[in-house]
């Protein structure tokens, strides 16, 4: 019997990559993104991201977990966006290259959901992962944001924060010094594991989404099992229009962007 | 007794009775709230960890999306659409999310004040209730009711209804309703043409969805533009729902929006030749199809409309050519192409286009929006001109007490406009302001209301399905400070004061009124839920987010009408001269007219040109290097009324002689996240009107003066790349 090792699914540390397929994936179609932002804010509410203002989101600090990005083509009058949006995030690669370089594992793969986690308490801020992310879907908080004095009121001597209310308790704040990026919403696709568990049946397709999809007025995102050949996400990334980015430098991305046209 | 009652008996009637006692409460409007805990006190109502939903409508612009608010210990955590509403099936806009930052905004106006207009500090002399309502009732009833005028915003419709009750019975004048999306969408313009050309005034509904050729003429639908979400989910089944049919979209407008970004074909065009354009569109796809020209179009010259239009012969041809050869083409006027002096005339011409390819009530065509399902007539919001004769009354004198509730004008009306001055000579001006914005720091009173989401009430579709719909608002949370429910609070007046007054608001309170409003609904088997009296009638309707009817309406529109007028339309584009240029303002997409205060709204790059928490000027780069001018240079905008400063940006995709501006910063006040950020370019706007007495504010002329000062504008895109730029260059 002759063992044949298919390098495509050889990872950065050499380990056979158990699925290429991945678990969960998304797929974006770029005919649909309006570029409306929708996605972004709710991404924001739903994960408590904060936002830094002016100056520090000109020294390119914001910490969008999603971003709409938008490449100029050509010159006026014949000038267009080329392709279309394009909103970006973490890819949630099957070999990731931000893994392999953190110095105290805190950016490890989920076995069990196929995903990049970020070990928010174990992260040390040594920022070698945003570094070697080819989507640049990370981003640092440089600040701890959350608690500037300008943000809250003084009552009866002491600072309070309205804006803390909106937090959601399924998600950690994030300090100073700490790593943070897309999660797939990972909160919501334990709470869809374990409503499904107490009946006793498996997850349906469409049964949950990202903020992001859930936001998305035009329907361009889609999420769900890349696995399931018959779920929604696999039949649009299959559809004959599907890319995906940085392939060649073999990141494994889930996510499959369906072209223009 | 010895009747056995079996558990699960039991548990029936037990359910039984908790509903219908969640049905009953409700004796007073502090009962109607679920109450905010802190989180180590848990009440007993909630699960730990177990959300409660609530469904409401969104109040950030008058479309009425239905939403729904997730809360935990009576905190709202996140809005979400509401999958049953049909304006936006499920889905929301960026500023729908944000809409928590408003509630949970650091900056609210906590207490009633007396103000004493000291603008543009808040005022810390709190008076109580009692005293507020005392001096609301005062007012009322003191004053002559012709000296008294309201002025109120969009949203939301219950208050509108209100007000418009007891103005009808003191016989004051009725309440204004104003907002400057309605300005710049030039609502006015529009629904007067579909008066003219449908036999009925109101917003005409342009169904997207089942066209294949869509032609917009400067109608930023993706963006802000009367019903986004709902708008914007038409475009994606324009493009992607048929089979082997994916929609085609042509733009005109003079800079590339964001909306004009997702045309197949964006083609500029200078401003003001909007409707020329449709004529000679019209003219040509009436000879390509073989029919004689209608009336309508039988004037224009279209070698004529090439050479002012700036749009060649070749691109009308071809546009003409994709009508002509298309089963459902539309084309749809937008506040660009109607804010112009010949705006009625350019809008009577674009559906003029629409008669012209037999679309009217068709799929894929135009009809009018159905009345939502207590409305009598579409009321539409007050028109600049009318703002204008307001404060011309105002400065006379004529005004004794001014009510403003919902509409900032002293930021959203051009300064030119005069509100200022015309506020000075108001003897007492009462604010119902939730966010301390520079109209209510103007006043003399600050009496807040609830933020949206502690709030009962209802708002009307206007546009964006034919379905009627009317959404339903409820408090998600309990208030957060010291304010009272507008509504409440002139239902409390209005008893104090006694006589007519007490008679048009014999209610209880806010939410008494609200059932009667609804209560005719009760009888129609046609709609979203039944149910057999006005308690249970209301717990569905805050369930279910409102009452929609179940089924489309259809209507038929003659076409005739519109062909048989004979249409002129005269060119607005005026000749600039050396160092002129077409001034073209348009609403900022993620900020909209009142998101300034929102911080997550003001992180959100523009989607065209990535500038975040700025205001900025789009420039042809061409331009740009013609006048020296770099990026992030302040330059001077002057118009004939005053003039603006901003930062450049050097913006590929807009007619080398026209600049454009975002509308949504330069506030002075509105909190600390908006004031002293960015310009608002309706500094430079003088007060012209068009026939329907909306502004003209498209294509103004302006000259450029360069400040030598330099600010830069924080964007999203890296600037390596982008025109030769480096980011580390040295001078």
């Amino acid at each position: 019997m002759q063992m044949t090792v298919d390098l495509n699914r050889v990872g950065a540390k050499g380990a056979i990559a158990e699925a290429a397929e991945g678990k969960w994936g998304m797929s974006i179609d770029r005919d649909l993104c309006t570029g409306c932002q929708a996605c972004v804010a709710a991404c924001a509410m739903e994960n408590n991201i904060s936002f830094v203002g002016e100056e520090d989101a000109g020294y390119g600090r914001t910490q969008h977990w999603i971003r709409i990005e938008r490449f100029w083509e050509g010159a006026y009058p014949n000038v267009k966006i080329a392709g279309g949006y394009q909103p970006m995030m973490c890819q949630q690669c099957g070999h990731a290259p931000c893994e392999p370089v953190c110095p105290v594992f805190a950016t490890p793969h989920s076995d069990a959901e196929q995903l990049n986690l970020q070990v928010y308490n174990r992260c040390i801020g040594t920022r070698y992962c945003a570094n070697n992310c080819p989507y640049q879907a990370r981003s640092f908080n440089w600040r701890d944001y959350h608690t500037m004095p300008e943000r809250g009121n003084m009552v009866n001597g002491k600072l309070v924060f309205p804006l803390h209310n909106q937090f959601n308790p399924d998600v950690t704040v994030r300090r100073r010094g700490v790593m943070e990026k897309c999660t797939f919403c990972i909160q919501r696709i334990h709470k869809a594991q374990d409503k499904a568990k107490s009946e006793g049946r498996e997850v349906m397709d469409g049964e949950f989404a990202p903020a992001c999809a859930q936001a998305c007025p035009a329907d361009a995102i889609t999420f769900g099992r890349i696995d399931h050949k018959d779920s929604l996400v696999s039949q649009r990334s299959n559809e004959g229009r599907g890319v995906k980015h940085l392939e060649d430098l073999n990141t494994l991305p889930r996510v499959t962007y369906l072209k223009e046209g | 007794m010895s009747e056995k009652i079996t558990r699960r008996n039991f548990l029936k009637l037990t359910t039984a009775g908790a509903a219908t006692a969640a049905i009953m409460t409700g004796c007073g409007p502090a009962s109607r709230y679920v109450t905010r805990e802190p989180y180590v006190k848990m009440p007993e109502y909630t699960y730990n960890g177990l959300s409660t939903y609530y469904a409401t409508t969104c109040r950030e612009c008058a479309a009425g999306c239905g939403i729904i608010v997730r809360t935990m210990q009576g905190r709202a955590i996140k809005v979400e659409g509401n999958p049953q509403n049909p304006i936006n099936l499920g889905k929301t806009c960026a500023r729908g999310q944000a809409t928590l930052h408003g509630l949970y905004n650091p900056d609210r106006v906590e207490n009633p004040v007396r103000q004493g207009r000291s603008a543009p500090q808040l005022s810390t002399a709190q008076v109580s209730w009692d005293e507020a309502i005392q001096t609301v009732s005062d007012a009322l009833s003191k004053t002559n009711a012709s000296e008294v005028a309201f002025l109120m915003g969009t949203a939301p419709d219950h208050l509108f209804d209100l007000v418009s009750d007891l103005t009808d019975a003191i016989g004051a004048p009725a309440p204004l309703r104003f907002s400057a999306l309605s300005m710049f969408e030039a609502r006015a313009t529009l629904s007067k043409a579909a008066e003219d050309l449908l036999g009925q005034a109101g917003l005409p509904f342009f169904d997207i969805s089942n066209a294949d050729v869509v032609v917009s003429f400067g109608a930023n639908f993706l963006e802000t533009w009367l019903s986004p979400v709902a708008y914007t989910r038409g475009y994606a089944k324009m493009r992607r729902s048929r089979p082997r049919t994916r929609g085609y979209m042509v733009h005109f407008e003079t800079q590339m929006s964001q909306t004009a970004a997702k045309a197949d074909e964006w083609i500029p065009l200078l401003p003001g030749t909007e409707g020329l354009v449709a004529l000679a569109l019209g003219k040509l796809v009436a000879q390509l199809r073989g029919i004689s020209a209608p009336r309508a179009f039988a004037s224009v010259n279209v070698q004529q409309v090439v050479e002012t239009s700036g749009v060649s012969m070749e691109q009308l041809t071809r546009v003409a050519e994709l009508i002509a050869e298309s089963h459902a083409p539309i084309a749809i006027p937008g506040g660009q192409a109607l804010g112009q002096s010949n705006g009625l005339a350019a809008a009577e011409a674009i559906l003029a286009l629409n008669a012209l390819v037999d679309n009217f009530g068709q799929p894929g065509g135009v009809s009018l929006s159905p009345l939502a399902p207590n409305a009598g007539a579409y009321h539409r919001p007050a028109n600049a001109q009318e703002m204008s004769d307001l404060i011309a009354k105002m400065k006379s004198g004529k005004i004794k007490v001014l009510f403003i509730h919902g509409v900032n004008p002293l930021f959203e009306l051009p300064q030119s406009f005069g509100f200022a001055e015309a506020l000075h000579a108001t003897p007492t001006v009462i604010s119902f302001a939730t966010f301390p914005d520079e109209t209510a720091l103007t006043s003399d009173y600050i009496f807040p209301d609830h933020h949206g989401l502690e709030s009962w009430g209802y708002q009307r579709s206007q546009t964006g399905v034919m379905q009627s719909v009317l959404s339903g608002s409820q408090p998600v949370v309990a208030p957060n400070y010291n304010t009272r429910a507008t509504a409440d609070v002139f239902i409390e007046a209005a008893r104090l004061a006694g006589g007519k007054l007490a008679q048009a608001l014999p209610f209880a309170d806010e939410v008494e009124f609200i059932q009667s409003k609804i209560e005719n609904l009760i009888a129609r088997t046609d709609g979203s839920f039944i149910a057999p009296e006005i308690n249970a009638f209301s717990a569905y309707f805050q369930q279910h987010g409102g009452w929609w009817a179940s089924s489309a309406e259809s209507d038929s529109l003659s076409a005739a009408n519109a062909l048989g007028k004979s249409l002129n339309v005269s060119s607005a584009a005026a000749s600039i001269g050396e160092n002129e240029f077409f001034f073209l303002p348009f609403v900022s997409p993620t900020l909209g007219e009142a998101g300034a205060n929102k911080p997550w709204l003001q992180e959100l790059p523009d989607p065209t040109t990535t500038v975040m928490w700025n205001t900025w000027v789009a420039m042809n780069p061409e331009t740009a290097r013609e006048l020296g001018i770099e990026n992030d240079d302040v330059v001077r905008i002057v118009s004939e009324v005053g003039s603006v400063e901003a930062s450049v940006y050097k913006y590929p995709a807009i007619h080398p002689n026209a600049v454009a501006m975002p509308f949504g910063q330069g506030h002075t006040a509105y909190g600390r996240f908006a004031a002293g950020r960015g310009a608002n370019p309706t500094d430079v706007l003088a007060p012209s009107f068009n026939e329907a007495g909306d502004l003209a504010f498209a294509g103004m002329k302006v000259r450029i003066e360069k400040t030598g000062k330099q600010q830069p504008l924080s964007r999203l895109e890296s600037r390596i790349g982008v025109y030769g730029e480096g980011m580390y260059e040295e001078k």
